[in-house]
């Protein structure tokens, strides 16, 4: 069974649709790519799979043993973070907090945080401020605590942005190392349309009027991506 | 051991005001970091004015303004946060509506009913020398709470503060923890005002949290410095404020100012290219020598402690202190708290003014609105040894009134107001002569003999007083008058059958009169052909002055001798000469 199934979805809030006819299926060890241009309701299906939207209609079921809090959640950076007074490992642990028993963190837990800050190579970084990182150690952080809320699912929203090539070329390199070694599926939402078609097993395309959802072979040969790379070229 | 500290071991006042204190500012420091860090740093000040808007309306109402805050100011705490959550009014922009809106409320409020008084100044700068032992318990018992709820939730605020849609996805309901600051933040504000003041305490929310961000790198080691800080800085400013007889609340603000600057350089030396070896100890003798400073000041020098060598008495305003001090002569050692040229209605004590009243031997003061931290302060102190003369106990009182055209103070329906300035009668005087004689003879018998000498020697005087104001009032060809101030003389004018027209009520603290008073008194004026409006001494005098432009009367000082100007003080003025100038000023208005 797949760990993400939708069909015929409309997404919306307050009845206002922002995608509709969304449907497709994420197996354990895809690597779906959503892509679309601004508005296309990209954020919008995020907020649906991590389940703090509800669904207009149509249906959106997780399963293959996946709760919705077993999402491991990458997000966008937002200012505040940029100058948090926190700990690297602060803020590793904190992924930890959906499976906390208790007033504290278990040995396990800890544990758990230390095996992802090691798998990341940010162990050494521990003890340092995560405002004093750059944008790249930043990201493994977050990175690091998405992985310790999952076994399963990473969900990452947007998370090149604002990071340099070279920073962005290491930074899929990590994503590509959890999914093929680590086995986890990867939801990745993106702008950067080259390296989704590099890395990814599956692309989702969402428009306004509709979506085409299919392997990247599949989606190589679709009208879709024609006019949209073609429109690129042009622009 | 140094004498401050002796002070606070030894003072209940003090050991009740520093416990307190100690476990607010713990409270202030640890929200204060999840405020600042949610760009929320504003929502204690926005707080602390609704807590204002709602003290107004508990003191109009007449109920326990801490009970009657509470409430309310959690309440504005949680529609502070759907209004900025909803996104329809960014955060900055509802905590403005709404602090603006309650601080316009309140001051309404205020100015409707009771007046600027005693309770709400308290509440405006505030008074953690007089809480009482209630007011304490309510303060641990609510500090504590705030306190464990906080460790208990640590790592939920911790992750709801760091990344919201994180610990949402994740299934942390960070609306609920959201919704946990925002109530504690509230109660904390609550107690705060009571010992801060509603204007201060945001202070302490947000100085200790920026302050260890300059240095710290960890959640953790924010967190435990800023309570840390909070802790010293109250400590010290308590300290700075006994040994520089300054008000406790601005004293702690002006100490966390300066650990905010320590750390600041701190941080520079830290951040410094230049300074290549030794940064960490070149930091540490920087938090040390601030240490040093924070402690020492207040620590060394002596603290200005009243000790007295003969029977003391301490007076609360001039009036009282005059009269003792023309009694006592010389036997007798006579403190007046009101120092020459302050507001009375504002007065705040110091530790060393409550000090003082603790050592005395004889007690003076008045009991009317302006005396209201007296009876607190007193049921907080031990008063076995002091004998305690109330001024309105010993003389017939009146009560306030508001007269046709006065700026209206609607009172509660059944609320007692008296009017407490019953010295500006000569007979009352004489009452209070004798009342003051009559304590020094109990506490100090050996000097009984020069006390009761004096005692019918000042009598003589304020009889020969009484005297010429009643053939003033006897010659009087008009016996109205215009006071375009507050009006603090009515028993003078009841005693002598003299009629008045007034501004404002006598304990009104308000100064700017609306346009229908000022032509309403202007109205007066002409139609009783008066010569002279007057104005009360220490006021601005603004409404008298636009009744003489209006009128062509021109404008002479009454002496209310409730306070007195530094120069008066200074030239030796007393009750008596104060008064010639009273009745020579109504001899001129009334012929």
């Amino acid at each position: 069974m797949a760990l993400i199934d939708c069909k015929n979805v409309v997404l919306g809030y307050d009845g206002t649709v922002v995608a509709k006819n969304l449907s497709f299926a994420v197996n354990k060890g895809d690597y779906l790519c959503i892509v679309g241009e601004n508005g296309s309701g990209k954020s919008t299906l995020v907020k649906a799979m991590l389940g703090l939207l509800e669904t207009e209609s149509g249906h959106l079921h997780m399963g293959d043993g996946l709760r919705k809090r077993e999402i491991g959640y990458l997000p966008q950076q937002t200012t505040a973070q940029k100058d948090f007074p926190a700990s690297v490992g602060e803020v590793v642990l904190s992924g930890c907090l959906a499976s906390k028993k208790g007033i504290f963190f278990s040995k396990e837990q800890k544990k758990l945080a230390e095996e992802n800050m090691k798998k990341l190579d940010i162990l050494p970084l521990r003890e340092k401020c995560y405002r004093e990182l750059s944008g790249g150690q930043q990201q493994r952080v977050l990175l690091a605590r998405a992985l310790c809320a999952t076994k399963k699912l990473l969900l990452l929203d947007e998370p090149v942005t604002g990071l340099d090539p070279v920073v962005t070329a290491d930074f899929y390199r990590i994503i590509e190392k959890i999914n093929r070694e680590f086995g986890i599926t990867v939801i990745m939402v993106s702008h950067d349309l080259y390296s989704a078609l590099r890395y990814a097993t599956h692309i989702l395309h969402m428009k306004k009027d509709g979506a085409f959802f299919g392997t990247v072979p599949e989606y190589l040969e679709s009208d879709i991506y024609k006019s949209f790379s073609g429109g690129e070229q042009n622009a | 051991m140094p004498e401050t500290i002796e002070l606070i071991i030894s003072q209940p006042f003090l050991q009740r005001a520093l416990i307190g204190g100690v476990l607010l500012s713990l409270c202030a420091a640890l929200l204060g970091v999840s405020l600042v860090l949610k760009r929320f740093s504003m929502i204690g000040d926005g707080l602390s004015h609704v807590g204002f808007g709602a003290l107004a309306i508990a003191c109009a109402a007449n109920i326990a303004p801490l009970y009657f805050s509470l409430p309310i100011v959690i309440a504005a705490a949680f529609l502070l946060l759907r209004m900025s959550e909803s996104g329809k009014i960014k955060g900055d922009a509802a905590i403005a509506l709404i602090s603006t809106g309650a601080l316009a409320v309140g001051v309404m409020v205020t100015s409707l009913t009771t007046g600027m008084n005693v309770d709400i100044y308290n509440y405006m700068f505030g008074s953690i020398l007089t809480m009482s032992s209630a007011d304490v318990a309510l303060s641990v018992v609510l500090s504590v709470a705030v306190l464990a709820l906080y460790v208990v939730f640590y790592h939920e605020i911790f992750a709801v503060t760091f990344d919201e849609s994180f610990s949402k996805a994740t299934g942390t309901k960070a609306g609920a923890y959201n919704m946990l600051i925002a109530a504690l933040t509230a109660v904390t504000i609550v107690i705060g005002m009571r010992m801060m003041g509603a204007l201060l305490i945001s202070s302490l929310i947000i100085f200790p949290a920026i302050t260890s961000m300059r240095v710290c790198k960890s959640y953790k080691s924010v967190i435990l410095s800023s309570a840390a800080i909070s802790v010293v800085c109250f400590f010290s400013g308590l300290l700075v404020s006994i040994r520089f007889e300054a008000p406790t609340g601005a004293s702690v603000v002006c100490v966390n100012i300066f650990a905010l600057a320590t750390f600041s350089l701190i941080r520079c030396v830290l951040n410094s290219a230049r300074i290549r070896k030794g940064k960490k100890a070149l930091s540490v003798s920087v938090a040390l020598l601030a240490a040093f400073c924070v402690f020492a000041v207040p620590l060394t020098g002596e603290v200005k402690v009243y000790r007295k060598e003969k029977t003391g008495v301490v007076a609360t305003s001039f009036a009282p202190f005059d009269l003792a001090r023309q009694v006592a002569g010389d036997d007798a050692e006579i403190t007046m708290l009101l120092a020459p040229g302050e507001e009375s209605h504002t007065f705040e004590p110091t530790a060393a003014d409550i000090m003082k009243i603790e050592q005395c031997d004889v007690f003076i003061y008045g009991g009317g609105e302006s005396d209201e931290w007296v009876s607190s302060m007193l049921s907080s102190i031990d008063t076995e040894n002091i004998c305690v003369v109330r001024m309105m106990d010993v003389t017939e009182n009146l009560r306030e009134e508001t007269l046709e055209g006065m700026q209206e103070e609607d009172r509660e329906e059944g609320e007692e107001e008296y009017d407490e300035h019953v010295w500006t009668s000569p007979k009352n005087a004489g009452k209070i002569v004798s009342a003051i004689s009559a304590a020094l003879c109990q506490k100090d018998s050996e000097n009984k003999e020069s006390y009761e000498k004096r005692t019918s020697e000042c009598l003589e005087k304020l009889n020969e007083l009484d005297g010429d104001f009643r053939t003033l009032s006897e010659k009087a060809r008009n016996r109205h008058f215009v006071v375009g101030d507050r009006f603090p003389f009515k028993y003078l004018a009841d005693e002598y059958k003299l009629s008045f027209y007034a501004a404002f009520p006598s304990c009104s603290a308000q100064s700017d009169a609306n346009p229908t008073t000022i032509a309403f008194l202007s109205e007066k004026v002409k139609a009783e052909k008066l010569s002279v409006v007057f104005k009360v001494d220490l006021s601005s005098g603004n409404v008298a002055e636009s009744i003489a432009e209006n009128t062509g009367a021109s404008v002479l000082t009454l002496y209310s001798c409730h306070v007195i100007t530094a120069d008066d003080f200074n030239n030796g003025e007393t009750y008596f000469s104060l008064m010639e100038r009273n009745l020579f000023s109504l001899e001129s208005a009334l012929k």
